[in-house]
């Protein structure tokens, strides 16, 4: 019967202290990581809409081509040009 | 049934209790997390399908580029020789002239002559190719023509005392347009505006009135 007492007393006063003891700090560690998920998340969301402008690189890369050929379609005349400027 | 037993069923209990209590919230918690971690892989995908292009295009216009620039710069070293562009290229950007020109490797060990002839403004724009964008990273250090960020901050360097440090003593702007109030003196003549009175002016008005009385 002391035995039972024992056993009774530790699973009351050991046994359930350590269980809620570990679990919280289970809830603890994984309620820490959402808000650094959240975070994640608006940042990458944030550095999705920062390459919404990329489609504009085709016609910067357009207005360069266009920009050298005519350059390159002045060709000895510009020697000229740059003497007169 | 022994008072050993009740108080066994009740740690039991307790425990299965915390169990259940904690193992939900976490159960909860991880959920908050897997959406999240669904919501960012989503968006890193964007990113990734988006920036995706931007190699290819960004290599084709620096090719674009380099060719102008490749003829430009031929251009400048054909008008003025390769020591009066580097020269040039100095007088403009003071130390310029020591990273020498990319076509012409041995050019950055020219020592920068001076310049003994005036050049035109053409030839001078084609010295400043490429050396005044501010998002230029090969641009040189130091003092420069003109800075897109820095011109500004010089400024304020040379007169520390104006604006930008004491604005509570400068005087308002002027209020204009036609409900504004008359706060100046109105002009006798057309074009010309009375000098504002100075306190010794004032004196010596008030003594010229004496004497006429």
């Amino acid at each position: 019967m002391i035995l039972y007492w024992i056993g009774s007393l530790v699973a009351l006063f050991v046994l359930f202290p350590v269980v809620v003891y570990l679990l919280r700090g289970v809830l603890q560690a994984a309620e820490g990581i959402v808000p650094s998920v959240d975070r994640i998340t608006a940042a990458a969301a944030a550095g999705s809409r920062d390459l919404d402008a990329v489609p504009l690189l085709l016609t910067t890369q357009a207005q360069v081509k266009q920009t050298v050929e005519t350059v390159a379609d002045y060709g000895g005349s510009l020697d000229q040009i740059v003497d007169d400027a | 049934m022994p008072a050993a037993g009740i108080v066994l069923i009740i740690a039991v209990l307790l425990i299965v209790a915390a169990l259940v209590y904690y193992l939900v919230a976490t159960i909860v918690a991880l959920r908050k997390i897997a959406t999240g971690l669904d919501g960012a892989i989503a968006a890193v995908g964007e990113i990734v399908a988006k920036s995706a292009p931007v190699e290819a295009v960004v290599n084709d216009i620096n090719g674009n580029l380099d060719a102008a620039v490749d003829a430009l710069e031929g251009l400048l070293v054909k008008k003025v020789g390769l020591n009066d562009a580097i020269g040039l290229i100095d007088g403009l950007y003071p130390g310029a002239g020591a990273e020498g020109m990319r076509n012409f490797p041995d050019s950055g060990k020219i020592v920068p002559p001076r310049i003994g002839e005036v050049y035109t403004r053409g030839v001078l724009t084609l010295a400043r190719l490429g050396r005044e964008a501010p998002i230029a990273a090969a641009s040189p250090e130091g003092p420069v023509l003109r800075h897109a960020s820095r011109a500004s901050s010089e400024v304020r360097v040379l007169y520390p005392n104006e604006r930008q440090v004491r604005p509570q003593r400068l005087p308002n702007s002027p209020v204009i347009g036609t409900d504004s109030p008359v706060r100046y003196e109105q002009a006798l003549t057309p074009g010309v505006r009375p000098r504002p009175r100075t306190p010794l002016a004032a004196a010596a008005g008030d003594d010229e009135t004496k004497g006429e009385s």
